[in-house]
């Protein structure tokens, strides 16, 4: 206890420890308030968004007089809300769509479409807590700890340390409170954070374990490598090395195998695929396109007759079979993101830097898994509108705006 | 200058011993080139599938059997991006832009994403090219290098022998600043390699070259810093620990940070909101398939007049062509202007981040470096503006052929039965109007003049760096 409390006087005069303590804190804190705020800005463009697409919408569908132009010109907002939790990371949300305002047509035509405000952003990276926990931190912790050992030996304290103090036992005492000191300065704001924005109590504390136990794996690796009677330089080196290949060879070649070993559907093919099936339903025969369309949806048998000319249900019928047909692919494309998530999973507890991250991630609800669940209920929302408007269309009821206003809502939900 | 140059081979001596150097260096070249490995195979087996599906797609345009011309219209037509032969250095934007357009009348498609390419290399960690290699590790392995450069002979007490010995401060810190430069210089040969390799394609050299020229002098500023660290502390630790300290606020935190606040203080506004925003007016321009819109009366009028007759049947032109024409051109002038607004703000927040650069080189180095090799926002939107150039102008061959090739009446009953159908339409051989997408880059004297702010910042962040070095130089104490 004396050596504790000794080590703690020490602690509290070494300006280098307090110094990256404070590096720590205000890294924290900024990505914090960073994450928060781009949350809170995400809700409100919603919120907006809204507001202006049911005026849109409404003011469109006042002009209608048929469903199938109701089907046509009126569009619908569907988005995936931020989780309290996403202040910890906006992960996949800067690069894959959280957003899209779709309409009753293909949907394969509609869902690669990417509204990204702002690509220079997605391209640098955000500052945010994955950025500091699974990145910064380690680096943080290794320049804190590299020469706490071998800069005693250089000076020629470090025997004179060891005899004092009874034994080599002190340092580790020395590594620990610093990197406990560390750790606090990321972990308190990241919980401050959450409670500010009322994150669920299991993701913050998941949360915090996961940056505790990464601190605790880079401060091991500090003091078992620190114990080698090496030059400082060649200790820092060491570090530095184990960082990299923590942080970036392995993750990459991780990624890059899992890439190679499970081959995804081009995005241009299914695109150009789906094309091609719509379009060249303008050409076949309509009953071709018709018992298609009723080979999935056979309660329409009976309203499936198409006269020569041109009719709404006809031209819906073969947007619907265009999606049918890339189905295979585009499930293939899908499932094989999915795996590929899998593997990725299982591989990154090979580094801890991508663990951490990607385990950020899901606790957000910014990571893969989150952004197809967000693909699904947009699906899921299309099937909902083509089939309400199929049963107008079929029946040959009249379009009015009082029965427009039975359209289904998007069920929006916080995380996809 | 002989002094100079001898204190310079000394220190590549000593680094030619040192296992710390040569571990150092060996993990920075591993890392590099493994990554630029990576970065290549994929940039150019992108550009090589890119160009295929371009030709393919333009192939199956204009392989389309007879058509009524607005069926076309809306077939529309699909352009692809080329990554430029630099990006096998700095793909800057290209993961996390779309890098495909579908080209149709009366929209403007944003780029699809292909979240397969946005995944390869990321793993939930920021991608790692051999350009961010250049930016952030090089100047850490210059540190192990060079931070001791001058304070070592402090320390071992050599400095106050070697000053005696007749040798000035200046040329003291000048030889050890040129032989950590010559160290950069080396550092540069893979990337030149790299570039050459892929600029030997299209005979980019300017830009390479301008490319290696900005990165050696974010390098050299590296080694002046780290040369006038070594020569004002008074032991080893403090200046490898300053040196860490500078290190990681700016080629890490400061980039993030201008990142962070550059988002949050310019945000460019979704096309989502853009479209809400410009329905009105869209709807005021009219609907193209409706002739009888209330914003082609005055149309309907003068062109009856225009050609003297009463009913539009008798008119020598399609109706319903001219209005899609009229239609297409109205929207479109809403449609540009608005996406030029957005492609504003968009650029608007980008300087906002590049004003961060003023504060570590390392953000004017990576604008500098996406810049020059085309992988920047400029090439993403010339790339955007040159798909809708393409979509302006076979959009409107199309309406041409409805209004020139297709008769009024054929038009208006083509939903009469098939025979109707068939008679309403165009020949194929028509479709030879879509122009071939050959958008690759933006002309190098126009990047480099967009490079020009960043470039400016580098070479003050250099200027600056001499400066330290002189001063230390002239100031050199045992």
């Amino acid at each position: 206890m004396n050596a504790l409390a000794r080590e703690w006087r020490l602690l509290q005069r070494d300006r280098g420890a307090l110094f990256w303590a404070a590096v720590a804190l205000v890294a924290s804190v900024f990505a914090v308030c960073m994450g928060a705020i781009e949350s809170q800005r995400q809700l409100s463009e919603i919120e907006a968004l809204k507001v202006a697409d049911e005026h849109d919408r409404n003011a469109t569908l006042a002009r209608q007089s048929d469903w199938g132009s109701a089907g046509y010109y009126a569009f619908h907002l569907t988005y995936a809300e931020p989780a309290a939790a996403s202040f910890l990371t906006q992960g996949k949300r800067d690069s894959y769509p959280w957003k899209h305002r779709i309409r009753i047509l293909a949907m394969e035509g509609q869902i690669y479409e990417a509204d990204v405000s702002s690509p220079t952003i997605s391209a640098m990276g955000r500052f945010d807590m994955a950025f500091v926990a699974s990145v910064l931190l380690p680096l943080l912790v290794i320049v804190l700890l590299y020469d706490l050992r071998s800069g005693e030996a250089d000076s020629g304290r470090l025997e004179l340390l060891e005899a004092s103090a009874g034994g080599s036992g002190f340092w580790r005492t020395r590594v620990l409170l610093r990197a406990a000191l560390l750790t606090l300065a990321v972990v308190v704001p990241v919980l401050a954070g959450a409670w500010w924005v009322g994150a669920d109590s299991r993701s913050t504390i998941a949360a915090a374990a996961l940056i505790v136990a990464h601190a605790a794996f880079w401060s091991v690796l500090a003091l078992v490598i620190g114990a080698w009677r090496v030059a400082t330089p060649v200790l820092l080196a060491s570090l530095l090395g184990l960082w990299l290949l923590f942080a970036i060879v392995i993750p990459q070649l991780g990624t890059i195998a899992i890439d190679r070993s499970i081959p995804v559907p081009a995005l241009s093919q299914i695109a150009l695929e789906q094309r091609e099936a719509v379009n060249d339903a303008w050409d076949l025969p309509k009953p071709v396109t018709m018992d298609a369309f009723v080979a999935r949806y056979p309660e329409w048998k009976a309203h499936a007759a198409i006269d020569g000319t041109f009719e709404w249900k006809w031209y819906y019928a073969f947007q619907q079979v265009g999606d049918q047909t890339v189905e295979p692919l585009s499930s293939a494309y899908r499932e094989g993101l999915i795996k590929r998530e899998r593997y990725l999973d299982r591989f990154s507890w090979f580094s801890p830097p991508m663990l951490v991250s990607r385990q950020l991630m899901r606790l957000s609800q910014t990571d893969l898994r989150s952004m197809l669940a967000y693909d699904e209920d947009v699906r899921a929302f299309h099937k909902r509108l083509r089939e309400f408007h199929y049963s107008k269309l079929f029946l040959d009821e009249p379009f009015s705006l009082e029965a427009a206003q039975a359209l289904p809502p998007f069920p929006g939900k916080p995380g996809g | 200058m002989n002094a100079m140059l001898q204190i310079a081979t000394e220190e590549w001596r000593l680094w030619k011993r040192s296992r710390l150097a040569l571990a150092s260096g060996i993990i920075f070249l591993s890392l590099l080139s493994f990554t630029a490995l990576v970065t290549a195979d994929q940039i150019l087996s992108e550009r090589h599938t890119r160009q295929a599906t371009q030709a393919a797609a333009e192939e199956t345009f204009r392989a389309q059997p007879d058509r009524h011309p607005h069926r076309m219209v809306h077939y529309g037509h699909y352009v692809f991006r080329t990554p430029p032969p630099m990006a096998a250095l700095d793909p800057g934007l290209l993961p996390v832009t779309g890098s495909q357009v579908f080209l149709e009348g009366h929209r403007q498609n944003s780029p699809m994403i292909n979240a397969a390419d946005a995944d390869t290399g990321l793993g939930g960690l920021p991608p790692w090219t051999p350009a961010l290699c250049y930016q952030l590790f090089a100047p850490l392995l210059l540190i192990v290098l060079g931070y001791g450069a001058v304070v070592r002979e402090r320390e071992t007490r050599t400095l106050a022998t070697l000053l005696s010995q007749g040798v000035t401060g200046t040329e003291l810190i000048l030889g050890k600043f040129v032989a950590l430069v010559g160290v950069s210089g080396l550092l540069l040969v893979p990337a030149l390699l790299i570039g050459a390799g892929a600029a030997g394609e299209s005979g980019n050299f300017a830009a390479l070259t301008a490319l290696l020229l900005s990165y050696f002098c974010y390098l050299a500023f590296w080694c002046a810093i780290i040369v006038f660290a070594s020569a004002v502390f008074e032991r080893r630790s403090a200046a490898l620990n300053t040196m860490l300290a500078a290190w990681l606020v700016s080629t890490l935190a400061i980039p993030s940070l201008g990142v962070g606040l550059g988002s949050a203080l310019f945000t460019a506004p979704g096309k989502i909101q853009l479209d809400l925003a410009m329905q009105a007016e869209i709807l005021a321009a009219g609907d193209g398939h409706n002739v009888n819109d209330p914003a082609f009366v005055q149309l309907r009028a003068e062109l009856l007049e225009q050609y003297g007759v009463d009913d539009v049947a008798q008119l020598p032109v399609n109706i319903r062509g001219v209005v899609s024409e009229r239609s297409e051109a109205a929207q479109t002038e809403i449609l540009n202007r608005y996406a030029s607004r957005r492609l504003a703000q968009e650029q608007a927040n980008a300087q906002a981040i590049l004003r961060f650069g003023w504060l570590s080189p390392a953000v004017a180095l990576s604008f500098a470096s996406r810049t020059l090799a085309g992988t920047d926002l400029l090439t993403h939107h010339r790339f955007q503006e040159a798909a809708e150039e393409l979509r302006f102008d076979f959009v409107q061959g199309l309406n041409r052929l409805h209004i020139e090739a297709l008769d009024y009446k054929t038009d208006i009953e083509r939903n009469r039965g098939v025979e109707a159908s068939r008679r309403a339409r165009v020949s194929a051989e028509n479709w030879a109007l879509l122009d071939d997408f050959d958008f690759e880059s933006v002309p190098f004297a126009e990047r480099l003049s967009a490079a020009g702010l960043p470039l400016i910042m580098l070479a003050a962040w250099l200027v600056l760096g001499l400066g330290l070095l002189a001063r230390a130089g002239s100031r050199l104490t045992v």
